[in-house]
């Protein structure tokens, strides 16, 4: 049946998770975004308390938990993780981001990992010190077209030798490990992709800049560096198992590729939560400081009309996508419009309010930091182009037409 | 628990609907266009599926759907051709009203009786043209009511049997009213060519007519209610028949340019294309998810009802524009002639939009509703 009620977990976590936005990360994220940095005692304070940015259980559909026994109830992970993220995302996207845990790298893992490799890198999340994971895709000359990574991949004894260059990477330069993909042969294409788990301390890995932002600047973007960088072959992700059953498929690069399924609506719910965030700031000031009635009044009307039906369409969407994904049902279009959605109009709320509150929203206000914030939302994981060419090859499929 | 599975009975009755859509109704669109009013067997088939009294309630022989369930099926009924859909005579935007009204005594004492497929006629205050010297009013007399001036233009007017005007009196009081008097009124045909002009589009127009409290529904705080329960379903109602046309446009527009060809490959193969089916995929499926919510808050009668049908009711106005001539576009010169269904469509599109509620003024009322009232972001 249709429904839009939450059920009683669900309810929990997202009343869980919105106590801690409010209380513990909406107080530091005006100074974490001038300092560019979350304080270390706050990182340390939070992994005490279990707070992890935990995505190990947005990795799909199924009906198996992750012990692999046959659930008994219908799963409801992913709704879960959409409910919890927009509302650490409404307390701050850059200080979320930061929060210990798997982060992206998590899905690679959980997905497409041995059982070994599961417990060896999803395992060290612990309470006695704050780790991270990371994901890293992206290249200086391959961004959208993630099939035309040149980091290569070198078979020798025992492993793998890693060269080449990652930009963008997520908390690339504090993780503890970060799923790196290369190619093992650039002429095969995508066939030729792998995924590794690159640890940090690796001969030949290195962090060799933080990217300064226009926003998300409490976040660490990493540029990585793998000179002559050898990976043992049990950090190979999924084995060699896995790229030898896969036949002709482009197991390394639908590794990559799968992992966007599940964490799209993520990042979707994370746009939601930044577009929240700014609209009910600025709710409250019109409700304090507008007059009721006048132009001013109309003006505000219709934009705050506007903002709040489109944070509940981007909603409404990113909710599908999770529900399909908790049901194990094919969602990858569904995923590609959330995220097209909250990205795009994420940006368009928060500078709607910023026209609601005029010159003065420019000084020290939360809403200005939330604009520059959520740009990058309608960019990473796959940009507005991208995800529209996802929900186009969907649209198109059933008539044998590839575009 | 978060769902967007419709229950095993809805997908049955759904398939029911699209097939009827497809195999009886949009067949049928160009000829009843071109006859300005719906083919009587077609109607009578859609009367004998049920499809006409949804929203009736079940001691006046309707089916008292869930307005959840109304919603899917109008949405695939309206993938035939909305025009058909506007114009199937029966109780039309007057069945919400008979839904709340069902034990009003002024329906027993007349013995009305719509189950022999008799029309009836919304015409409600709330779509007066301001701007009008003659525009329709409802004045208090001291034993009744005077109806004087010209209606808005409102669908099945050629066809009425009955009348319900519903709305403010010229001081503020909410009063419904019911007519069943055909010589009380007059219709205006008028010149009617952009679309919808099978839905038999007309004017009343009343010259001083006498409404006697007998034929008073309700009035004051009583009808305020009804008023407002009424127009929120009708709006949701409005809104699925709306998100129906999109999807019949967005398929229309997706075969056609999967299968034209011009600089040697199939148009789709461009993103300029492609990309534009895909952002009316977007603004489908919003339109869907909006009604859906709305309708559930509407069926279990929550406060925010009134704000999400607003808000159902813009975005599918909005989308229904977008899409329909994005169709029309995509299809080139081939959408601008009679040769495919998306011309139509578009000009359908944009005379229900005209029907029902200014887009600006929808979304302006939901955000008062925001700034005044509630404060959360609703959905839950």
């Amino acid at each position: 049946m249709i429904s839009f009620e939450l059920s009683d977990q669900q309810q929990q976590i997202k009343e869980m998770t919105h106590w801690f936005a409010e209380n513990e990360i909406r107080p530091i994220a005006m100074e974490a975004d001038k300092q560019e940095k979350v304080p270390d005692d706050w990182l340390d304070k939070v992994n005490k308390m279990g707070i992890h940015l935990n995505t190990s259980s947005f990795s799909g559909g199924g009906d198996k938990d992750s012990s692999g026994k046959k659930a008994k109830k219908e799963r409801e992970g992913n709704r879960m993780g959409v409910l919890a993220t927009e509302e650490m995302a409404w307390g701050d996207p850059a200080v979320t981001l930061s929060l210990p845990g798997a982060g992206l790298g998590g899905p690679p893992v959980e997905s497409s990992g041995t059982p070994e490799q599961k417990e060896r890198f999803l395992s060290i999340f612990k309470n006695d010190e704050p780790r991270w994971g990371a994901y890293a895709l992206t290249e200086p000359d391959a961004g959208s077209d993630a099939s035309a990574i040149r980091t290569t991949a070198t078979k020798v004894d025992g492993g793998y030798i890693l060269n080449g260059q990652k930009i963008f990477i997520t908390n690339g330069a504090c993780a503890s490990w970060v799923v790196v993909f290369a190619t093992v042969d650039a002429s095969l294409g995508r066939s030729g992709q792998r995924a590794f788990v690159v640890e940090k301390g690796a001969t030949g890995f290195s962090c060799s800049r933080l990217a300064e932002k226009m926003g998300l600047r409490a976040n660490e973007t990493a540029e990585l560096v793998f000179e002559d960088c050898f990976v043992p072959q049990e950090n190979l992700l999924g084995g060699e198992a896995l790229y030898e059953t896969s036949g002709s498929k482009p197991s390394g690069f639908q590794v990559a590729m799968k992992t966007f399924d599940s964490t799209r609506p993520i990042v979707a719910a994370m746009a939601i939560g930044i577009a929240r965030a700014a609209y009910e700031y600025t709710l409250d000031i019109v409700k304090h400081d507008y007059p009721k009635q006048g132009d001013f009044f109309r003006m505000a009307s219709e934009l705050l009309g506007e903002c709040e039906q489109d944070i509940a369409a981007a909603r409404l969407l990113t909710w599908e996508a999770a529900w399909k994904a908790d049901l194990g049902l094919a969602n990858a279009k569904e995923a590609a419009m959330c995220k097209a959605h909250a990205g795009k109009t994420g940006l368009d709320i928060c500078a709607k309010c910023l026209e609601l509150l005029g010159p003065t929203g420019l000084d020290g206000h939360l809403v200005e930091k939330l604009y520059r914030d959520v740009k990058v939302f309608d960019i990473f994981e796959g940009t507005n182009e991208i995800q529209h060419l996802v929900i186009a090859r969907r649209q198109y499929a059933p008539h044998g037409i590839r575009v | 628990m978060i769902s967007f599975q419709p229950t095993e009975e809805e997908t049955s009755f759904i398939k029911v609907a699209k097939d009827f859509a497809k195999n009886r109704i949009r067949p049928a669109a160009r000829t009843c266009e071109k006859q300005r009013a719906v083919d009587q067997k077609l109607g009578d088939e859609a009367a004998e599926l049920g499809f006409l009294s949804l929203e009736l309630p079940e001691d006046w022989e309707g089916l008292e759907l869930p307005l959840l369930t109304q919603v899917q099926l109008m949405q695939a009924l309206s993938y035939g051709d909305l025009d058909i859909i506007q114009g199937l005579q029966g109780a039309g935007d007057a069945a919400s009203f008979f839904r709340l009204l069902r034990d009003n005594p002024v329906f027993k004492d007349k013995m009305v009786d719509l189950t022999s497929g008799a029309t009836t006629v919304l015409i409600d205050l709330e779509n007066n043209d301001e701007l009008s010297e003659n525009q329709l009013s409802l004045r208090h007399d001291h034993d009744g009511y005077i109806l004087q001036g010209l209606s808005q233009p409102v669908r099945m007017a050629s066809f009425a049997d009955y009348a319900l005007v519903a709305g403010k009196d010229s001081q503020g009081k909410n009063v419904i009213i019911w007519l069943d008097d055909s010589a009380d009124w007059m219709v205006h045909q008028g010149d009617y060519r952009l679309g919808l002009v099978a839905s038999g589009l007309g004017r009343f127009s009343f010259e001083n007519v006498k409404v006697p409290l007998t034929h008073v529904l309700v009035e004051g705080t009583a009808a305020d209610d009804i008023l407002r329960e009424a127009r929120n379903r009708i709006r949701l109602l409005q809104a699925a028949k709306e998100t129906g046309l999109m999807e019949a446009a967005l398929d229309s527009a997706t075969e056609y340019t999967a299968e034209r060809k011009a600089f040697g490959r199939e148009i789709a193969a461009f993103q300029g294309v492609s990309f534009r089916v895909a952002s009316m995929a977007i603004e489908t499926r919003i339109a869907n998810h909006l009604v859906l919510e709305a309708a559930v808050k509407a069926d279990n009668r929550e406060p925010s009802a009134e704000r999400l049908s607003l808000r159902a009711l813009h975005r599918a106005h909005r989308s229904l524009r977008y899409v329909t001539d994005s169709a029309v576009q995509l299809l080139g010169g081939h959408g601008f002639v009679r040769d495919f269904p998306v011309e139509k469509w578009m000009r359908d599109a944009q005379a229900q939009v005209m029907l029902y509620g200014r887009e600006n003024d929808l979304l302006v009322r939901s955000g008062e509703q925001l700034i005044t009232g509630e404060e959360e972001v609703s959905v839950t």
